[in-house]
């Protein structure tokens, strides 16, 4: 095969969350050219974790033109305008990291110069007044935006959903399959690797069957199966940033009203999710095993739920962090495979999704030339650190004086990263978002001021627009987001009519 | 609490940067700052970058410049790219043109799939795909309009080139019209504050202009932020050897160009800007492979029509000021750094540091994390504009000239490198975190100076190849058709835009 040849078999190893949408996606864009072949066992049960997302997701439902509403009867979906996060600063503190912007444009500065002025000045409510996803959530009311309302905050609601994440794959196969992806049921024992050029030539299943590859994509979960069992790529270990390393997850369910958010409540020596779908609510407590036992987290997660447990709860063992190389030769781990980061801000399966949006901008061909995978795994990583650094936020900046858990979290060193957000932000409350880091300005802000991180100050050009007109403005702005929330069905309401599950 | 906000803002110096700085300023501030500019009639001003790129438009909305009054008040012209000449190797030519090239319709970029018909032989040049280098070969223009949907006449970016001592008077007029108060005279020392930051400028006359914060647009002196606070220079004259120009102005030729040329000379290149009454002439040269004699020689061999002025020289060294802004002291222009205006970026990095003092404006306080993030993202700008200047030296295959082998054997950053490493193997382009110049910009020059990938996106060949061929030849024709409706550069000028008739041999 030339250097330059298109590669004719992609073998995906694992079928969960990853393998599924990766199947999925590049069957939409190969429409058949290349042969996609997905290895999975149903022995092997998927994690699942990340039935959370971020607006984001949108964009990848649109590449793979799926019908939105059927993909939420298909998957037991609701929406998700934020996330609430309780006892994270200080206990008994509650703050939401909402979607989309917060206020608009006014003069020469962002909105939220103009608003801290104030609020320094005791004239301005709190962030959630100025942002239509936060308002919304709080009320428990849900709608799509309004493509027609001009300036209207309606015209702005930026949405994700929280879905069963096996339903998700199995709706994923079933779109895949019908695109020409094969299935091959089996548990993969052994890969050969090529003499010459090292590269995995094929994986060999339990019964003895070969799948061959030109590329391999591990989706297998926190085994890297390929990218590590076979490869020894390594791993590099951020526990000392993020020290939770374990997470019991079980099911309970439904509360009387559909809440429009996921919310997580820190505890001792971690916290917990609440996820709400149609049919359950999906829990779990991410803890840190060197300052709370299994037992003692199992008790805490079960006195916390909002109705009867459906299962019994399972534990998963993690380490955080991220493989050294995300692509090795030539094998992509996409997924767990790839590193694991906590659920905190629901990151999991848009690190899936932009995973493989860039390995069709790098997609290789049969030579697969070094410089194209050393900027893969440049931009990979960029994105796994900098996501990193917000979750560290959320753990470093913190009040709490009752566990050694949270002490330690305040007292740990953090990347130098970090450290210069947040000292620009401390200073005059700016945010510099670089490149194609993930998180917004506003995300940033509503997390560092959640948690009770003050500016000294703000951009000194918001004092060109006087105090009364400032004023003026940031009232409007609170009553239009009023009104607009009153106009808005609540979340079941809004399901129901559109996307109900069977 | 806040710092208490400052109030007095002086600018030092009154060239472009000085008077592009002050309406920005006046424009953006003025309400609530006072702002004063200190220049002295007796000091000229180095007037580089009469070539702009596109974004000067963004600079005109702000400040509400309109464009017509404008150019005919500084005898200005449109540019719809740079044409380099000999820079591959000896009597090439190809051009950078402005805005994007082709049409996306499939999966990758419209480069890729030209990178593969290239490949198999059925290609046009890249110009041929690009609505601003057609026009420009054609010597039309006329400004980017929405209608027909889908047409290249929506593609059509362009800059200017403008007199510069017009420009800064044209700004002036501006600026002292929005309350900046300038000041006549020749500054002879700063006086500095037990912190050790300026807090004033002392005249010739004995007069001191206080202030809280000083901009520095006093030029290649470096007044205050070199002599002053001794800041620091990095030096990057060993990827940039050239370290002198002459500048010389000639009568205008008999067709109106639009666009920038430049020229590879033996040991640098000529630049030629064409105004509405005369054309601007340079050469940059590098001082340890060629006199200044021949240089001077090079460059009036080398013009369009009579020269209206005796060669004027200029010193420089490629590098940058090691911290832009350091105490209560910010350099714009050339006192910030120098590149040579190869891609014509002076004037735009007037620009973006006016945009990043805005952003980044101080109070009393001078908060040291809002002085270190604006130094970055300073310094990022001008590391990879630098980069993509180094790119033109670097990928020659000249072999007439010590200069010209010493270039392409010389190590590059390793930005640039990975930049060419990562293009050499797909022709892919990865622009990162806001660097100015493009994806398209990059392939025009590393394709236009015959760096070519070994191969192309896989993907560009999922399509059958006489089908992609067919879609770069409608691209093709959709350009050359409008091309055709676009009126002649002086025309569009004479019916605009034209410069009321002034003495010639004025510069």
């Amino acid at each position: 095969m030339n250097d330059q040849q298109l590669i004719r078999n992609v073998v995906v190893v694992g079928g969960g969350t990853a393998g599924w949408m990766t199947a999925a996606a590049l069957s939409k864009i190969l429409k058949g050219k290349v042969s996609i072949t997905v290895v999975e066992s149903e022995e092997i049960g998927t994690v699942g974790v990340g039935e959370a997302t971020i607006p984001m997701i949108q964009r990848f439902n649109q590449v793979l033109e799926i019908d939105e509403d059927e993909f939420m009867r298909e998957t037991q979906a609701t929406f998700k305008l934020a996330i609430e996060f309780v006892n994270w600063g200080k206990l008994g503190d509650r703050y939401m990291h909402g979607f989309g912007r917060i206020g608009q444009a006014l003069g020469t500065v962002p909105f939220e110069h103009y608003w801290r002025k104030l609020y320094m000045a005791g004239k301005a409510g709190e962030l959630a007044d100025y942002s239509i996803t936060r308002a919304a959530a709080a009320k428990g009311r849900f709608m799509r935006p309004v493509t027609d309302a001009g300036n209207s905050p309606l015209a702005e609601i930026a949405y994700a959903f929280h879905f069963d994440a096996a339903l998700y794959a199995r709706y994923l196969r079933k779109y895949s399959e019908g695109r020409g992806v094969t299935r091959v049921e089996g548990r993969i024992v052994d890969a050969k690797l090529s003499g010459l050029s090292g590269r995995v030539e094929s994986v060999v299943l339990a019964d003895g069957r070969s799948v061959p590859g030109d590329l391999f994509i591990d989706c297998s979960g926190f085994r890297g199966l390929l990218i590590e069992q076979v490869l020894h790529t390594g791993y590099e270990d951020w526990s000392h940033w993020l020290p939770c390393d374990r997470a019991i997850a079980v099911p309970c369910e439904n509360a009387p009203q559909l809440l429009p958010y996921t919310r997580s409540t820190a505890h001792a020596a971690g916290w917990q999710w609440r996820i709400p779908l149609q049919h359950r609510i999906g829990n779990g407590h991410v803890f840190s095993s060197r300052f709370m036992d299994e037992a003692e987290a199992q008790r805490i997660l079960l006195a916390n739920l909002d109705g009867k447990p459906l299962a019994e709860p399972r534990t998963l063992k993690f380490v955080t962090g991220m493989r050294k190389k995300a692509w090795n030769r030539n094998v992509v781990s996409i997924g767990l495979a790839s590193g694991f980061m906590e659920p905190l801000e629901s990151t999991s399966i848009h690190m899936v999704q932009t995973a493989v949006a860039r390995l069709i901008e790098f997609f290789p061909s049969a030579g697969f030339d070094q410089a194209d995978i050393d900027e893969y795994n440049k931009q990979s990583r960029f994105e796994f650190e900098r996501i990193r650094d917000f979750l560290i936020l959320h753990y470093h900046a913190n009040q709490r004086d009752d566990s050694e858990f949270w002490r330690y979290c305040r007292e740990m060193p953090i990347p130098d990263t970090l450290t210069a957000k947040i000292e620009l932000y401390q200073r005059n409350g700016r945010i510099v978002r670089e490149g194609a880091e993930l998180f917004a300005e506003v995300g940033w802000l509503q997390v560092m001021h959640g948690q009770n991180l003050r500016a000294q100050g703000y951009h000194p050009l918001a004092d060109l627009i006087d105090e009364a007109e400032t004023n003026d403005y940031l009232q409007s702005v609170r009553e239009v987001i009023a009104r607009c929330v009153d106009v808005m069905p609540t979340h079941e309401e809004y399901i129901a009519k559109h996307c109900r599950s069977a | 609490m806040p710092a208490a906000p400052l109030q007095d803002i002086v600018i030092v110096g009154g060239g472009t940067a000085g008077w592009m700085t002050a309406l920005g300023l006046a424009t953006v501030v003025g309400d609530r700052y006072r702002i004063r500019l200190v220049e002295s009639d007796e000091i000229g001003i180095v007037g580089v970058g009469e070539a702009t790129i596109p974004l000067i438009q963004r600079f005109n909305r702000i400040v509400g410049i309109a464009e017509n009054d404008f150019l005919r008040e500084t005898g200005g012209t449109f540019k719809l790219g740079i044409e380099f000449v000999n820079w591959g190797r000896m009597g090439d030519r190809y051009m950078h043109g402005f805005g994007r090239i082709g049409q996306d319709v499939w999966t990758v970029g419209f480069e890729q799939y030209w990178h593969r018909m290239r490949t198999l032989g059925r290609a046009r040049p890249l110009g041929d795909y690009a609505i601003t280098q057609q026009a420009a070969r054609a010597n039309r223009f006329m400004p980017a309009r929405p209608e027909p949907a889908n047409s290249p006449l929506a593609d059509i970016a362009y800059a200017y080139h403008f007199d510069a001592g017009r420009y800064a008077r044209y700004l002036r007029r501006l600026a002292e019209a929005r309350g900046v108060r300038r000041t006549e005279g020749r500054i002879t020392r700063a006086t500095q504050a037990p912190s050790g930051d300026v807090d004033a400028v002392v005249l010739e006359s004995g007069e001191l202009i206080a202030g809280e914060l000083f901009i520095d647009c006093s030029g290649f002196r470096a007044l205050l932020i070199e002599q002053t606070l001794q800041t620091g220079f990095d030096d990057w004259s060993h990827w940039l050897p050239c370290d002198r120009a002459l500048a010389v102005p000639c009568e205008s030729a008999a067709v109106l160009t639009p666009y920038t040329r430049s020229t590879a000379h033996r040991a640098g290149w000529q630049w030629r800007i064409p105004l509405q009454h005369r054309i601007g002439n340079g050469h940059v040269y590098c001082s340890s492979h060629v006199s200044d004699d021949e240089a001077a020689a090079t460059l009036l061999a080398h013009l369009d029509g009579k020269p209206l002025a005796d060669p004027r020289p200029l010193r420089f060294k490629a590098g940058v000021r090691r911290k832009a802004w350091n105490r209560n002291v910010v350099a714009i222009g050339l006192s910030g750094g120098f590149l040579e205006p190869l891609e014509s970026t002076s004037i735009h990095l007037i620009q973006q540091a006016i945009q990043l003092l805005i952003d980044f404006f101080p109070d009393r306080g001078f908060s040291a994390a809002d002085i270190d993030e604006f130094n970055r993202q300073n310094r990022f700008h001008w590391e990879r504009i630098r980069d993509f200047i180094v790119l033109h030296y670097h990928v020659n295959q000249r072999e007439d000239s010590a200069f010209w082998r010493d270039c392409a054997a010389m190590s590059v950053p390793d930005s640039l490198r990975e930049k060419m490493d990562l293009y050499k193997a797909h022709g892919r382009v990865f622009r990162f975190n806001g660097e100015l110049f493009t994806e398209t910009a990059w392939l025009q020059v590393m394709a236009g100076q015959n760096l070519m990938p070994e191969s192309f996106h896989p993907f560009a060949a999922l399509q059958p190849e006489d089908k992609v061929h067919d879609y770069l030849e409608a691209v093709h024709r959709a350009v050359e058709n409008s091309v055709a409706l676009m009126p002649g550069h002086a025309d569009y000028i004479a019916r605009h835009c034209a410069a009321p008739v002034q003495p010639q041999g004025h510069p």
